[in-house]
């Protein structure tokens, strides 16, 4: 057997893990070689050396970790109170970028489309590819509302109307399809347009604030967080009070409970 | 979980504390899932010397190791309930601890080196235990001087071949285990235990000269061992 090989050996004869028929064949070696026996000798040193050195753990290690651990389990109760917060773990990890590029991506490629298909045809003389490309968004004003909204009332397309609070994206100009349909009207013609009593859209945020059962249950949780964090406080407060009183030499390690 | 709800079947604290002791970690953690914070105790009795000796000599920082170690104790808390019996309760605990050191150490590399204009504090600057036999000042002295060149060797050992090296040397995890809780090939974990022994060896070869080294070295032991027939004797 080579010296290589049977220090391959040792190591795993040190661990108890050599297979018998291998064993005979490193302790015949060993009998020959005063290489690897000086080997093993210093393996089986270097393991006393490092048994006999172990660290040793710091003064008031149990009090410490007793004290991290309340204030983790504080933090993680107040993790919980948020479950909402629990079901967005990328949101909260601050990944939010690539979603959001994403989403831009998504959007931004939405609108091209809408450039291409649907903008030629509410542009009068656009009819050359160069016509298409003309800024006319910037060239052409903000189109005023018809004066006349009993009529725009009265046209297919006045369910749309209440919807329609943004500025043209081409520019369609008075008398197109796309103004009929409602886009294209300025901010300001929406505002005037709109019926008593008609339903005001007021998007995601809308929808979320007017819900008065969740309002009521956020203030609640609100006010059991509070009575929470008021209960801890007592807690730490106590905690210090018995530090005080007792001392670096007289702490509750544990083996006294 | 709550940490101050005991649901304990003893009426006496040294009772239940006894009991404790003869059960397994493995039921032990079973225990802390259904609530009992004795039994958590125990686990903690049981892990933070062999975790913190570990961490200690991965980071070589005492109160980095102290934190880290802590920060592995808490993880088994918090998260006890993940714990299934598939593999032993110290593949898990110190898989956990692994991953903590691996974490830091991959942080302090990104991290320039900065160099404090304070002093660090000497080693006799450290409490020491009046109470504790083996506090004494000769004995300490010797002890740490010892432990500081283990120190300093085991830093050497390039940290792939280290993790495994002390898993097996220090915690006398099985190559199984270590397997687990590397992740690692079981043939990558021998030959990863066997180079860094090759390489510890060089490293401590010529403390292995010095008889005055080797001298301690046996002081020190014998004294454990009486450690050790003290402890036995009160219990």
């Amino acid at each position: 057997m080579r010296c290589s090989k049977a220090r391959d050996f040792l190591s795993r004869e040190i661990d108890g893990l050599l297979p018998p028929d291998a064993t005979a064949g490193l302790l015949a070696h060993l009998d020959a070689c005063g290489e690897c026996r000086s080997f093993r000798e210093d393996l089986q040193t270097g393991r006393r050396l490092l048994a006999a050195t172990e660290p040793r753990l710091p003064d008031n290690f149990d009090w410490k970790l007793q004290l991290r651990l309340n204030q983790a389990l504080q933090q993680r109760a107040g993790e919980t109170a948020y479950p909402w917060l629990e079901d967005e773990p990328a949101v909260r990890r601050g990944s939010w970028w690539p979603a959001f590029g994403a989403a831009a991506s998504i959007g931004l490629a939405a609108m091209l489309a809408v450039a291409v298909f649907l903008g030629p045809q509410g542009a009068p003389g656009a009819a050359t590819p160069a016509g298409r490309a003309t800024p006319q968004v910037a060239a052409v004003p903000v189109v005023e509302a018809p004066a006349n909204t009993t009529a725009q009332a009265a046209s297919p397309a006045a369910s749309l109307a209440g919807r329609s609070d943004r500025r043209s994206l081409f520019g369609a100009s008075r008398g197109t399809g796309l103004y009929e349909a409602g886009i294209g009207r300025s901010v300001s013609t929406g505002a005037r347009s709109m019926q008593p009593g008609a339903v005001i859209d007021r998007g995601w945020s809308g929808d979320r604030l007017d819900d008065l059962q969740t309002i009521q249950r956020l203030r609640e949780r609100n006010d059991q967080l509070v009575r929470m964090v008021y209960q801890y406080e007592l807690q730490v407060r106590t905690l210090k009070a018995r530090l005080d009183s007792t001392g670096a030499a007289g702490l509750d390690t544990g083996d006294n409970r | 979980m709550n940490p101050s709800r005991e649901n304990t079947p003893f009426e006496d604290p040294r009772q239940q504390r006894g009991a404790l002791r003869d059960l397994r970690d493995e039921d032990l953690i079973v225990l802390v899932q259904q609530g009992q914070k004795r039994a958590y105790d125990e686990i903690v009795s049981r892990y933070k010397g062999r975790l913190f000796s570990f961490i200690m000599r991965m980071v070589k920082d005492p109160a980095l190791a102290e934190e880290l170690t802590q920060e592995t104790l808490i993880r088994v808390y918090i998260h006890a309930a993940k714990y299934r019996e598939i593999a032993r309760f110290s593949t898990w605990v110190f898989t956990i601890a692994t991953n903590l050191v691996r974490n830091k150490m991959r942080q302090r590399s990104r991290r320039p080196v900065t160099i404090s204009l304070n002093p660090a504090p000497e080693d006799d600057e450290m409490p020491v235990d009046p109470a504790d036999a083996r506090a004494d000042t000769s004995a300490r002295i010797e002890r740490e001087e010892l432990g500081r060149l283990i120190a300093e060797a085991t830093a050497k050992i390039p940290e792939r071949y280290r993790v495994p090296f002390l898993l097996r040397e220090v915690e006398q995890l099985s190559y199984e285990e270590i397997q687990q809780v590397t992740g690692l090939k079981l043939g990558t974990v021998r030959s990863r235990i066997n180079r860094a022994r090759t390489r510890f060896r060089l490293l401590i070869k010529p403390m292995l000269k010095n008889e005055t080294l080797l001298a301690e070295l046996e002081e020190i032991e014998a004294r454990a061992a009486a450690e050790d027939n003290r402890t036995d004797n009160e219990e």
